[in-house]
């Protein structure tokens, strides 16, 4: 019977190995089959350090604690019980057989008895939370399911996936149970199967004390073998389906992790990846190298690197992405995670599983089961590509460091630059940009138009100061800043509070031009260099280092994305000087009277939050102005959601679903705030148009008017015991 | 068979473009270019190129040399060759004398077998030039169209006007002239701008086309400017806060005067 | 300056007011022949009485309505031949300024389309055009011996001078000299439906401040005879179609007159209709940068004073 036993998990082990072996060489060849990033493998050391850090950390996890606790012990676990898969085999014809070395060591024995029950609630808590979930891709092919994450996952393969994680489990703690019941009976060996070595299953194998021994034996001789066949019925499984991107995760996701693009910890967010050419960052500088046959962006799955295809193949289909993300939340085709599987499965010749696909349908993302040469439009739909906000709230939820902002950019760069196939808008975008240098096609002379009736002067480098090196900062307006009129009012706001402390600043007037996000968000590469290039020679004419932006966009992209470009300054955002000026005393803002206080709400524009990390000067900022924390919103801080203008969606039509802004809007107005505050003028245009459509709205301003107002509070009546702050 | 797009080389309407002394318009501007409402006219020639056998897409303007950047954007979009009539003694001309080097340049080069044209200027806004220049080769009229089409030699246009809503037919070679509604002019894809760059830009003069300078340029005019006015800025005017109703009498007041 | 033609708006049986508008400048100029194209009715003949022409020529020609412009422009121009006319007036539009085009270009005339103003002065025949999107008004004389000009609708006010003009039945073949274009098939303009939008020169535009009721914008743009606007914000919000957004993403404007009912004025919409001759903005908002531009803004609530503007508008 044992041997028949042995015969059958040999047996069974050598059909799953072979099977698993094919599945991985089939994934190493769909992904060493895209374009080389050789920059994704090294240095070694700094990303293997990165690598474990994150994993053992699961800092990504960022929220959600009880899953992130739940999924670390599962890991854990699955890690621990490997070896004994191996003594297993022995176990089968030998039940006393023990791992050598540690078999009988205390400390391995309470580690394997602790991650084992602990592993089991785990696994069965991330089961409950799936089912607490529920998605029925079937039932939704009129109406999806928009608060199920795990909608358009494929839900037999995550319920096995944990069934198997569970039955091994239970295997392992029904040998230690037996074995310890198979020690204790007898004296001579009660101290080797006492609660010391079997802390947790000792006291369940007092029950069977009074079995015999060949009936203990052959329990575990069974377990043995079950937990074998199951891990590799487990093993077979996966290796015949190598899509299965939530089993597969295990091993891809920490070579995915190991490849991320950030070494220092961050999600692939701030700047855009480089568009490669030829695997060379493009440079409109050397337009006249360019190869005639040159192609832009990704329109075809194997134009993408290897990490991206790894990307796909990782996915755990867990839709953290899809949970926080504002497209689909308001009724747009786009999942990141159903974007995600869309490509996985492209690249593995076009098939999906019914949940991906019916999800897909349901969803208004359709797309054709089965392979094609092209991307856009039939396995990635338009309206997928173009609602994309560039938020980066998938990237940041993602704990497997999948990039989807940069596919999504790379996927627009081909439609834009390969087959200047987009949304109409964007066409008197670009042509504006082209021309003009804002989104406007306004004159460059009205960039100083906002200064008019200041106090004081604005200094023009190049007109009123000849270098940089005069002033503290030189103050990037913006194009909102410049011709939006709540914009303009912000950068009167701010400049009237530099004046106030007393900070030398200078503009660039009219030679300063869109900083290009919107163009290079939309896919735009060639427009958005074109204008990053006028800016950085202008910028380098005056010798500017040192910039503050009152734009989360130009921050980021003056700040970050220019330095892909050869430039390098320091840039901050007016809200991070602002809270310096108050820090170093230069600005003393006052809080209202008691009686007059409102509270505000605090709105994160995603590209200083998310993009660029700062979520606190804001913060710090209201709270000192109004000596109460801000109340915070449903999703905030790395979890805000978006306002509907970034990636380029400002200058398009909203047409599809509900609109992004109202859904913010109602998350400031359940937190009863008579303010919403941001810092950034994209999200104020929107806010503000979502509050001027309903009576309950509270009022959208940025924090440079409040502090002002806090400011000229202190100067009018100084007062020092609202000074709270 | 070519599809000869005539385009103009405009100021653009933000840029502060003035005068010249003798009245004519600054052209060259910081942002001139290829003419709005030509990019609809270069655009239905390029759909209507590819509907044809055979046909190629030649651009054309007269006007100075930096015009070529108006000829460059066409290229851009996909015209396949572009053609500048630059003289000196041009300048100044009314829109007969445009009309006179546009028809010589049409006989100069081969197998044009259809002339389109935008509307009408951005700048001047004289919307004539179609018609004159269906006048002078002899060719159907087929002008403002909404909608252009060809088939087996048959151009058929849908037009909307003051007059209702007709649909015109002419057998080739015709002038067409589009609308603004006709289509939005692509926006060239990089690889096409990367392929513009390959393409030359043929200048030619009058010597080469036979043409008289007398019958051109300011001289030759039949409407001679006198003067030009600037027109006052646009500025906030009244501002009348009103609570009970008291704004209906300045309201219909303002209303009768501007609509008068 | 002797003789004047007119090109009379033959399709109704009153003078309408573009053709009221040419009489009465043609009259400032000369002795009007009034050139009723394709035949007109009594009744439209005895209107032409009331603004001073001397003669009234009522040319059918039954190759009118089968081409486009050429056969019109030729009919013109053997009027102005047979009566030695040094000035033709055609009003503006698509087919005025062509038919122009073709008249002059046959009679060697100076050729002004789109003119807001036409005077004699000292034997030369002066005209005024506002170009550049409104930012200049260029004058000109015309120094051919023949002037062909198209009028702008709303360049004078047409004044009653009745007189007993001479009535001449006339007929024209129009032989083409060369192949021309054939109207396969027409569909007249709906008389009862508003002008096109970006044609019009009056545009009433409402936007989110009409808190999704047009019916007021579309009562001033009826008593106006104007065509109806919106902001993208109300396009958007689903106040209005898409067609009849003015702005960035929608249609450019530039009509003589344009009201902005409930509309802020974001750079946007701006953008679509800041070549307006004038401008009367209406929004509850005194802070909205519409009133900045505007020739008169009203800082209220539009739902009450447009409906009492349109009572006074009768």
């Amino acid at each position: 019977m044992k041997m028949l036993l042995f015969i059958v998990a040999v047996a069974i082990t050598v059909a799953a190995v072979a099977l698993f072996i094919r599945g991985a060489f089939t994934l190493y060849r769909r992904i060493s089959a895209g374009v080389p990033s050789p920059e994704r493998l090294g240095p070694v050391g700094p990303r293997l350090g990165a690598m474990f850090a994150e994993i053992l950390s699961h800092r990504r996890f960022t929220a959600r604690p009880l899953v992130r606790i739940a999924h670390w012990v599962v890991m854990v676990s699955f890690v621990l019980l490997v070896p004994t898969l191996a003594i297993a085999y022995v176990q089968v014809l030998d039940p006393s057989a023990e791992l050598p070395l540690v078999g009988g060591w205390v400390v391995w024995q309470w580690l394997l008895e602790l991650f084992s029950v602990g592993g089991l609630i785990a696994i069965v808590t991330l089961f409950v939370v799936r089912l607490r979930h529920p998605s029925d891709p079937d039932d939704a092919a009129s109406a999806r399911d928009w608060r199920s994450r795990f909608f358009g996952s494929t839900r037999w393969q995550g319920y096995f996936v944990e069934a198997v994680i569970a039955a091994v489990l239970v295997c392992v703690l029904v040998m230690h149970t037996l074995r310890s019941a198979a020690l204790a009976r007898y004296p001579e060996t009660a101290a080797d199967g006492s609660w010391l070595h079997y802390p947790l299953t000792f006291w369940a194998g007092q029950l069977f004390w009074n079995s015999a021994p060949a009936v203990l034996e052959a329990g575990i001789s069974t377990a043995a073998a079950l937990k074998i066949i199951v891990s590799m019925v487990w093993l077979g499984v996966v290796g015949s389906a190598a899509t299965m991107s939530v089993a597969w995760h295990r091993f891809l996701g920490v070579v995915n992790v190991y490849a991320r693009r950030e070494l220092d910890g961050r999600p692939a967010l701030g700047a855009a990846a480089p568009m490669l050419v030829d695997g060379r960052p493009f440079d409109i500088r050397d337009i006249d190298d360019l190869d005639e046959d040159a192609t832009f962006g990704i329109g075809s799955i194997d134009e993408f690197g290897w990490k991206g295809l790894l990307d796909f193949a990782s996915c755990t289909e867990c839709g953290r992405c899809q949970d926080l993300c504002p497209a689909w939340n308001t009724g747009k085709p786009l999942s990141p995670k159903l974007l995600t599987l869309s490509l996985r499965d492209q690249a593995a010749g076009g098939a999906h599983t019914a949940d991906v696909f019916a999800a897909l349908r349901s969803s208004g993302a359709q797309s054709a089961d089965g392979a094609t040469a092209t991307l856009v439009p039939t396995v990635i739909n338009p309206d997928v590509l173009w609602s994309c906000t560039t938020c980066g709230a998938c990237t940041d939820q993602c704990p497997v460091d999948i990039e989807h902002v940069d596919h999504v950019i790379n996927l627009r760069r081909h439609e834009v630059m390969v087959k200047s196939d987009f949304p109409e808008e964007f066409g008197s975008l670009y042509g504006n940009l082209d021309t003009k240098g804002n989104p406007w096609g306004l004159p460059p002379r009205q960039r100083v138009d906002w200064a008019k009736g200041l106090e004081f002067d604005v200094p023009v480098l190049g007109v009123d100061v000849e270098s940089a090196a005069e002033v503290d900062y030189v103050l990037w307006v913006g194009c909102s800043g410049a011709y939006d009129e709540k914009g303009k009012k912000t950068t009167r706001a701010f400049a009237e509070l530099l004046h106030l402390a007393g900070v030398s600043f200078a503009v660039l007037g009219e030679a300063e031009t869109c900083c290009g996000d919107s163009a290079r968000r939309t896919g735009n590469e060639a427009t958005y260099q074109g204008l990053a290039v006028q800016n950085i020679e202008t910028m380098a004419e005056f010798g500017v280092t040192k910039v503050v932006a009152s734009c989360a966009h130009c921050l980021n992209t003056v700040g970050r994305e220019y330095a892909q470009l050869g430039a390098d300054y320091t840039v901050e955002h007016h809200t991070q000087v602002l809270n310096r000026l108050i820090r170093e005393g230069r600005l003393t803002p006052v809080a209202p009277p008691e009686d007059e206080r409102v509270s505000i709400t605090y709105h994160d524009p995603c590209y200083l939050g998310r993009h660029n990390d700062e979520t606190a000067a804001p913060r710090e900022l209201l709270a000192a102005v109004n000596a109460a924390p801000v109340v915070e919103m449903e999703h905030h801080a790395k979890q805000s959601m978006c306002c509907g203008a970034g990636g380029g969606r400002m200058w398009a039509e909203e047409s599809l679903g509900s609109r992004i802004n109202a859904a913010r809007m109602d998350e400031a107005v359940a937190t009863g705030a008579a303010t919403v505050a941001t810092a950034c003028p994209f999200c104020s245009i929107m806010l503000g148009d979502a509050a001027s459509s309903r009576d309950d709205a509270p009022v959208v301003t940025d924090v440079a008017h409040l502090v002002l107002a806090g400011v000229k509070r202190g100067l009018n009546n100084p007062n020092p015991t609202a000074k709270e702050a | 068979m070519k599809i000869l797009t005539c385009v103009k080389y405009v100021p653009d309407a933000g840029d502060e473009v003035g005068f010249e002394s003798d009245f004519t318009l600054g052209r060259t501007g910081p942002s001139s270019k290829l003419s709005e409402l030509d990019e609809y006219a270069v655009e239905q020639a390029l759909r209507l190129r590819a509907t044809i056998d055979g046909a190629t897409v030649t651009v054309l303007s007269v006007g100075p040399a930096e015009a070529e950047v108006a000829l460059r954007k066409a290229l851009q979009m996909g015209a396949d060759e572009a053609v500048l009539v630059s003289d000196e003694a041009i300048a100044g001309s009314d829109v007969f004398g445009t009309a006179a080097v546009l028809i010589a340049a049409a006989g100069y080069l081969d197998e044009v077998g259809l002339v389109m044209c935008g509307m009408s200027s951005t700048d001047a806004g004289i919307g004539a030039l179609p018609a004159l220049l269906a006048e002078a080769l002899g060719w159907p009229l087929l002008s403002n169209a909404a909608e252009v089409s060809v088939e087996a030699g048959q151009a058929r246009i849908v037009r909307s006007d003051e007059f209702g809503t007709r649909v015109v037919e002419a057998a080739l070679p015709a002038v067409v002239s589009v609308t603004d509604q006709s289509g939005e002019p692509r926006y060239p894809s990089f690889k096409d701008v990367l392929a513009a760059k390959k393409k030359s830009v043929t200048t030619i003069g009058l010597a080469e086309l036979g043409v008289e300078a007398a019958l051109v340029g300011a001289g030759a005019a039949r409407v001679q400017v006198t003067a030009v006015v600037r027109n006052p800025e646009r500025a906030a005017g009244r501002v009348i806060v009103d609570v009970d109703g008291s704004s209906v009498d300045d309201i219909v007041e303002f209303l009768a005067a501007a609509t008068k | 300056m002797g003789n004047v033609i007119v090109l009379v708006n033959a399709t109704s049986d009153v003078v309408d007011a573009a053709s009221a508008e040419l009489l009465t400048t043609g009259a400032g100029l000369g002795s009007v022949v009034a050139v009723v194209p394709g035949g007109g009715s009594d009744a439209l003949v005895a209107d032409i009485a009331q603004y001073g022409a001397a003669e009234v020529h009522v040319v059918s020609c039954p190759q009118l309505s089968d081409s486009l412009v050429v056969a019109k422009a030729a009919l013109l121009v053997e009027r102005a031949a047979e009566t030695h006319a040094s000035i033709v007036l055609v009003a503006s539009g698509l087919e005025g300024n062509e038919v122009a085009a073709l008249v002059a270009a046959k009679l060697g005339a100076g050729l002004v389309t789109d003119a807001v103003a036409v005077r004699a002065d000292d034997g030369e025949l002066v005209v005024d055009k506002v170009v550049w999107a409104g930012k200049y008004t260029v004058t000109a004389k015309v120094v051919a011996p023949v002037a062909v000009l198209s009028m702008k609708a709303n360049s004078c006010v047409a004044v009653v001078a009745p007189s007993q003009p001479e009535v001449r039945q006339a007929h024209f073949d129009f032989a083409a000299p060369a192949p021309t274009a054939r109207v396969t098939s027409i569909e007249p303009a709906a008389t009862s439906s508003r002008p096109k939008l970006v044609e019009a020169n009056v545009v009433v535009s409402g936007g989110r401040g009409t808190d999704g009721d047009f019916a007021p914008v579309e009562a001033l743009a009826d008593a106006l005879g104007g065509a109806v606007g919106a902001s993208r914000a109300a396009v958007d919000a689903g106040f209005a179609p898409q067609p009849l957004q003015v702005g960035q993403t929608g249609k450019t404007v530039s009509p003589d007159l344009y009201v902005a009912l409930g509309i802020s004025g974001a750079i946007q919409h701006i953008a679509g209709m800041r070549t307006a001759r004038q401008i009367l903005a209406i929004n509850s908002d005194p802070e909205a940068p519409i009133h900045r531009l505007a020739d008169l803004s009203v800082v209220g609530d539009l739902k009450v004073i447009v409906p009492a503007v349109v009572a006074r508008l009768g």
